[in-house]
């Protein structure tokens, strides 16, 4: 009876002592595919990574991959093409008759402040950055943040022309990484002005910050470009002038020779092409990382695309006979008229490129009358000896937007912007029809109670 | 072969015992229906741990000592009998018990009396299931178990099927109950790669399952924890007996074919409602202003049209040629066979079952199909007579071969949207319509999922070990001591690979790939005393003390290649380009400690109280951990003096219990803030805040009371079973969605309540008794399910289910449709927005952004049922049972194409949209088609039915051929059968299956909605079961 006590000793101890001693031990288990935060901004590189990670964001599908700027386009080109598409979101988008719940908006809103995010915490570490680039990093950051608030504002507020924009409501101004959720974890809508406001501050410091070298990363001339572009949809013709004047002023950026060249495809083999002598920016697809939605939507399925939107044969009539340009406009092998700009899978997701620079710097001059850093129709004219045009003697504001449809037409979401822009009629609807502004996400409003509805949704 | 396998198993029976002797007797144990031999009966003398079992030929001998005045025999599914020790010889007859009170049910750590529970336990037994012509033993539990509602997403082999125990205790932490085979928690998560789930339960072979014992209330599953609040299933598997080598094969051979099709528009029907649909939009067009004249609009349109019809009939302008039914082509009749064998058996010292089967199953579905290769031993010794070791382990390996998840344009149903026009054969190639070479782009009208059959493959093969290995030791009477050690192994590897010909499915031209190791170790280490005893006449103490230790380790990678250099290459070193890939890791762990007792005085009152301590290194250092406890009382009437000798009631028992049980199934890492650093750009490394730490994250905690009596009339021949529950979950664990102006979008926190209240009830009664029998057992099972606290939450990924506070999980919530206004064809929808009377404006309008959503219904049935009747005369036997499903609706999610009056694309549409709408006045509730328009489309209550059924779910009819002829053959039984599965179903639901939920999209509140979903199949087979 003794030896059996005592073994009852060894196992109740023994059993209390491995399992107590076990604890803490195997209960502190740590992540292996993550690490955790405090070990994650702690260096310049750190800082630094986390930038890439914000490139990394923007790359996403409903944003710089090309959301942002093809989703205004099936908003505003039914003049242009015909949607064969499935995903009834968008066809919604195409029928101007969007829904509070459309998740293709939820996803942009999403992924737009996922970058703004990403923004911030490099923002609010970059004392962390070694001083050689520490101006370089946060300028970098600034940009994406500035440009992301200016297409946000664009998408979710009204136009800037349409009433008053400091009354107008845009999208919330989030300018802090987050850390903890509190009392501050719940923004208002911000007026379209105060929106534009800080992509102005923000692009503007980005502008000054970054360096000209040319990569495939923004640097001063990015910003500069996205500038003018900005102040062009303000009306502010004269800082657009001076914004485009500095872009191509500096003289990094050269149009290629042939139109389509800007659209490389090379053997017609899906494969990642650098950006070309014309890329002012551009988001990288490789067949690792980013996507570009525009292939997606436009290219055929022998491209790797979905082949939802067909080009109407009557677009290809605003064109004269011996438009280089045509050249990206041929019918698939089943005869469906087609835009080839985005044939390559893994093309990059074009932001912004010289042509457009010298169109706004064109439209600005011949607004203003003026002739800075080049006449209107030189511009002009350089853009239509590339496309194989022979040059005009003068040229008119209507024949400066003719060029700017033809040469920019599917890329930068013009169709919808310039529209509205320009108070034109959109596929129906004016130009300041509720039905031509995104909604705010539901599934935000019901996180968000400070978050009001745009007009023309009910919830 | 037998005699080696008996010496081999013989070395594991090592030392025996010999004690004094004083007499022996010897005797015959016999069935009292046929007088046939009970091998396996327990012989005792009572009130002594004396004892021996009955050989095969039913005989005994056993030595009592000279006090001895009472034998006890006692045999699984029989009456017990004591008999007087009279002289040398003592046979017996027994008679059989089919209710079964002396059941013992398996319980957590350890086993229990069905008598002396007080707590809710459900049980199925290896009869109900076994042979069922099914994948998973889920499938064949369906409608068999009380309170256990069981629920396929769809009719794919193997793939997720949705198990909740009394009703859903969380929304986004997981929902499954805990499985345990043999005492060993097992992994049950979903490993499939892609959204759509596979079954983890498909890997074991449900022949070898003895029993499966579900633990419902608090006061059976707290001893489980902080892991029981979903329910607890416990599987037993079976075990050798004493007597000769008993082997059992079985065989059935079978075929599967959908149980229901759907109709689609025919050629002619189809090109008059495209040819309409032009015209809608060449109406809405030209009013939009973009065109200058309605003619050009129509002639534009037209053209448009009619070229897509030249396009689609193969480039043939005479497009009344072809009339393909492709519905029909996604299935195909599919043929199975099973093979099981098993040989069991065991002397006092060792008891082994080793069984195997081989299972082969084709999908209806062309291009899935399933297999499995099982193989089990289970051993226990008796070492010395108060030591005794044992394992249970199997190996299996199961292939599936998967078809694309319900959303892709290749899953097979999807087939239905192509034109009848198109020929499955194009004539200008002779090959399949979409085939390379040719114009594969845009025709047909979609990818042809035909073209996956031969031109992708998606195998996802388990290599899965699963076992334990245990030690038993009686320290002292009354007091023993387990010890147990099992893991369960998983290997997966999912290999795929699709070729040029399906490149508009995949966007690769030139072939791409992915492989998919997935390793899970899953170990668990049980220590535990029990201590059983009784206390005079009137007290019995069974108590149990222990400590658990849980550890899970998933170790994956991956690898992705495009660019092959021909289809003949398909592994991914031969790809030109190696796309993608990873590799990771994932662990956690549960400290626990457990102790229950149960004491009963008289066996009349019954009292149980239980608890466990859980610590899970998912949680934040500051709530690590967690108590349960529960408590249960009972009343056996039965065995008070004034029911004691009734004739009419031979069992009541009323109980109750109350209790604390948890959830801990969230994400292994949840209360931590991450950084991920998979956010590359162009080749330069990145990192992304991913996750906000919640250091003060603690367990979701489910209160549960229930109320319930058993009770039994005539002898036990009509017995009934009923419960009332009901169940308050407090701090769930809750993906809460913040503001995705933060950049995330969730962060996991204790937030939200809700309840679930119902009843679960059964009835089982032999009809008749004697030559001819028949018996009945019914179950019935209500549960209402409310959210009634989210801080305002609302929960929704479909913008179709949405769970708010005051309403069940997962509601249906959308604008309702009003039809058509007679004018112009406009779908129209109910305002229904509140005016400041309070009532509800039903002004229809034809802006769905201006109508209010409205609560629509519940996707989760309320009331679940089954009812078997089984019948056998002489040799035959019949058996069958209904399962269904009541009070709920599903959304037809492929509505916004299949009946979307052909506005939204030149997709085939269902028969009932040729009721469109086609001039002013035309009542219908078609809207006008209007081609890409999308009128109507929306979602609306449009696409909502009631989907309440009631099907055959299984049927069995065998034959047992007479002893005298086996006799002849030399063979111990043989029964020849048929067995059906879902021979009929009966539901007013229009789809292919009320019993769906979209695979790729379902989830604890994605409930109920049909996209392109399989049907269930409809299989028989034939099949014959040997005894040697």
């Amino acid at each position: 009876m003794k030896k059996i006590r005592s073994y009852i000793k060894f196992i109740t101890v023994f059993t209390t002592v491995a399992a107590l001693s076990a604890c803490n031990k195997e209960l502190n288990l740590k992540p292996h595919d993550q690490i955790e935060s405090d070990q994650a901004i702690n260096t310049s590189a750190d800082v630094q990574s986390i930038l890439i990670g914000a490139y990394n964001r923007a790359g996403g599908s409903d944003v710089y991959g090309g959301g942002f700027f093809l989703e205004p386009d099936l908003m505003g080109s039914q003049s242009a093409i015909t949607w064969q598409g499935t995903f009834q979101d968008l066809t919604n988008m195409v029928d101007q008759q969007i829904t509070i719940n459309n998740a293709f908006v939820n996803s942009m809103w999403y992924n737009a402040y996922r970058i703004i995010n990403q923004a911030n915490y490099v923002i609010a570490n970059v004392s962390k950055v070694d001083a050689a680039s520490r101006d370089n990093t946060e300028g970098q950051a600034e940009f994406l943040r500035g440009m992301t608030y200016f297409d946000l504002a664009r998408m979710y507020g009204k136009a800037w022309n349409d009433g008053t924009p400091t009354t107008n409501l845009a999208v919330p101004l989030v300018l802090k990484p987050t850390t903890v959720i509190g009392s501050d974890s719940y923004p208002s809508r911000s007026t379209v002005a105060q929106v534009y406001q800080q992509a102005i501050t923000d692009l503007t410091s980005a502008e000054s910050k970054m360096g000209t070298s040319v990569s495939f990363y923004a640097n001063s001339y990015s910003a500069s470009a996205i500038l003018a572009r900005l102040y062009l949809q303000q009306g502010d013709y004269a800082k657009a002038l001076v914004e485009a004047n500095k872009v191509i002023s500096g003289g990094k950026y050269s149009l290629v020779d042939n139109y389509a060249d800007e659209f490389p495809f090379p053997n017609q083999s899906a494969t990642h092409v650098d950006n070309t002598s014309e890329d002012i920016f551009a988001m990288q697809v490789t067949t690792q990382q980013g996507t570009n939605t525009f292939n997606t939507y436009y290219a055929s399925a022998d491209y790797g695309g979905r082949g939802d939107i067909i080009v109407k044969s009557s677009f290809l009539n605003n064109f004269t006979s011996g438009d280089d340009r045509l050249s990206v406009y041929n019918e698939d092998s089943d005869g469906t008229l087609r835009c080839d700009k985005f044939d390559n899978l893994y093309g990059n997701a074009h932001v912004i490129r010289l042509a457009e620079i010298y169109l706004i710097r064109a439209e600005c001059n011949s607004r203003l009358g003026s002739s800075s850093g080049a006449t209107p129709v030189s511009d002009i004219n350089k853009i239509r000896n590339r496309a194989g045009l022979s040059s005009l003697a003068t040229v008119t504001l209507t024949q400066i937007l003719n060029e700017r449809k033809l040469e920019l037409a599917f890329e930068g979401g013009f169709f919808l912007h310039d529209g509205k822009r320009l108070q034109q009629t959109i596929g129906g609807e004016a130009w300041n029809s509720n039905k031509l502004v995104f909604p705010i996400p539901q599934i935000e409003i019901n996180a968000n109670k400070n978050l009001v509805q745009n007009p023309g949704y009910t919830n | 072969m037998k005699k080696n396998l008996l010496t081999i198993l013989l070395l594991f029976s090592c030392i025996s015992f010999v004690f004094a002797q004083n007499r022996v007797i010897t005797g015959k144990v016999t069935d009292q229906k046929d007088g046939s031999p009970l091998p396996g009966v327990s012989v005792t003398v009572k009130g002594t741990n004396t004892g021996t079992q009955t050989d095969v030929a039913g005989s005994y001998s056993i030595t009592v000592p000279a006090t001895a005045k009472v034998l006890v025999f006692r045999y699984v599914g029989f009456k017990p009998a004591e008999l007087p020790i009279g002289g040398k010889t003592l046979s017996t007859q027994l008679e059989q018990d089919s209710k079964q009170l002396t059941e013992v049910v398996v319980v957590g750590y350890g086993s229990q009396k069905r008598q002396s529970i007080t707590g809710s336990i459900t049980s199925v037994s290896a009869r109900e299931i076994q042979n069922t012509p099914v994948t998973t033993l889920e499938q064949a539990m369906q409608g068999k178990a009380a309170g256990v509602n069981i629920q396929a997403n769809n009719g794919k082999l193997g793939q997720g099927i949705k198990i909740s125990v009394r009703g859903t205790a969380s929304l986004t932490a997981g929902t499954n109950p805990l499985v345990v085979v043999d005492g060993v928690v097992i992994n049950s998560g979903d490993l499939s790669s892609t959204s759509a789930a596979t079954d983890p339960l498909a890997d074991i072979n449900f022949n070898d399952v003895e029993s499966v014992d579900i633990l419902k209330d608090a006061s059976a599953a707290a001893i489980y924890g902080a892991r029981a609040g979903n329910g607890v299933l416990l599987i037993t598997t079976k075990k050798g007996k004493n007597g000769d080598a008993k082997v059992n094969l079985n065989a059935q051979w079978g075929n599967s074919n959908p149980a229901r099709h759907r109709e689609f528009l025919n050629t002619a029907q189809w090109l008059k409602i495209e040819e309409r649909a032009g015209v809608g939009a060449a109406k809405q067009d030209y009013a939009a202003g973009l065109y200058d004249t309605m003619a050009d609009a129509l002639a534009d349109y037209k053209s448009y049209v009619e070229g897509k019809f030249t396009a689609y009939s193969a480039g043939s302008t005479d497009w009344t040629k072809t009339n393909t039914n492709w519905e029909k082509e996604a299935f195909q009749s599919a043929p199975q066979a099973q093979y099981d064998l098993n040989i069991s058996g065991g002397n006092d010292k060792t008891k082994y079952y080793i069984s195997g089967q081989y299972l082969d199953q084709t999908g209806m579905l062309k291009g899935n199909n399933f297999k499995r290769m099982s193989g089990r031993i289970n051993l226990d010794s008796k070492v010395f007579t108060n030591f005794d070791v044992g394992m249970n382990l199997t190996f299996n390996h199961s292939l599936n071969k998967r078809v694309d998840n319900d959303d892709s344009f290749g899953t097979p149903l999807q087939i239905v949207a192509l034109s009848p026009v198109t020929p499955v054969i194009d004539p200008r190639t002779g090959l399949l319509s979409g085939s390379l070479p040719g114009s594969a782009s845009s025709y047909p009208v979609y990818f042809n999922p035909l073209l996956n059959v031969d031109n992708a493959y998606y195998h996802t093969n388990v290599y899965r070990t699963l076992g334990n290995i245990y030690a038993n030791w009686q320290i002292i009477k009354h007091l023993t001591f387990r010890s147990e050690f099992g893991v369960d192994q998983t290997n997966q590897n999912e290999d795929s690979y699709s070729g040029r010909l399906v490149f508009r499915n995949t966007s690769q031209p030139n072939g791409t790939g992915e492989n998919t190791n997935t390793t899970i170790v899953h170990y668990t280490v049980n220590n535990y005393f029990t201590y059983k005893n009784a206390f005079g006449n009137d007290h019995t103490l069974d108590a149990t003390l222990g400590t658990s230790y849980e550890y899970n380790h998933y170790m994956g990678n991956d690898i992705q290649g495009q660019q092959f250099p021909s289809d003949s290459y398909k592994q991914i070193i031969d790809a030109a380009v190696k796309s993608g890939g990873y590799s990771s890791q994932t662990e956690y762990s549960f400290v626990s400690y457990f102790a229950r007792a149960n004491y009963a005085y008289k066996s009349k009152y019954l009292l149980s109280v239980s608890g466990r301590t859980d610590a899970s290194s998912r949680f934040g250092a500051n709530n690590r951990y967690g108590f349960f406890p529960a408590g249960s009382v009972g009343w056996v009437l039965s065995e008070e003096d004034f029911l004691k000798n009734s004739n009419l009631v031979s069992n009541l028992k009323v109980k109750a219990s109350y209790g604390l049980i948890g959830n801990a199934e969230i994400s292994n890492y949840a209360a931590l803030g991450l950084f991920y650093g998979d956010a590359g750009y162009n080749g330069v490394p990145g990192q992304r805040f991913y996750q906000l730490a919640n250091p003060n994250l603690k367990w979701e905690k489910t209160a549960q009371l229930d109320i319930g009596f058993e009770v039994g009339f005539f002898n036990n021949r009509l017995t009934a079973g009923f419960d009332y529950y009901k169940k308050n979950t407090r701090d769930l664990l809750l993906d809460v969605n913040v503001p995705q102006s933060l950049g995330i979008a969730t962060q996991t926190q204790n937030l939200g309540k809700l309840y679930n209240q119902g009843f679960d009830g059964s009835i089982s009664s032999d009809n008749f008794v004697g030559k001819f029998k028949w018996s009945t057992s019914f179950n019935i099972a209500y549960n209402k399910n409310l959210v009634t606290y989210l801080n305002g939450q609302v929960i929704t990924k479909n913008n179709i289910n949405y769970t708010r506070e005051g309403q069940p999980i997962g509601e249906f919530y959308m604008p309702e449709y009003a039809g058509v206004d007679p004018a112009n064809g406009d779908a129209l929808y109910y305002l229904n927005t509140k005016g400041t009377d309070g009532k509800l404006d039903r002004t229809k309008t034809n802006d769905y952004n201006k109508a209010q959503s409205i609560n629509a219904g519940n996707p989760t049935p309320p009331w679940n049922g089954g009812i078997t009747n089984t019948f056998s005369y002489k040799g035959f036997d019949l058996s069958f049972t209904f399962q269904g499903a009541f009070g709920y609706k599903v959304f037809n999610s492929g509505g916004q194409y299949m009946s979307a009056n052909a506005s939204n694309g030149f997709d085939n549409q269902t028969v009932d949209q040729m009721s469109y709408w086609d001039k002013p006045g035309d009542i219908t509730n078609v809207p006008e088609p209007r081609l890409f328009y999308a009128n109507g489309t929306s979602t609306s209550t449009r696409y909502l039915s009631g989907a309440s059924y009631v099907r055959l779910k299984t049927a069995s009819l065998g034959y047992n051929i007479p002893k005298d002829v086996l006799a002849k053959i030399k063979l111990d039984r043989a029964r020849v059968f048929v067995n059906a599965y879902n021979l009929f179903l009966i539901t007013k639901y229009k789809g292919w299956d009320p019993e769906v939920n979209s695979d790729y999209q379902a989830s604890n509140y994605n409930l109920s909605v049909d996209f392109y979903s399989a049907p269930q199949p409809r299989t028989i087979t034939f099949g014959v079961n040997i005894g040697l």
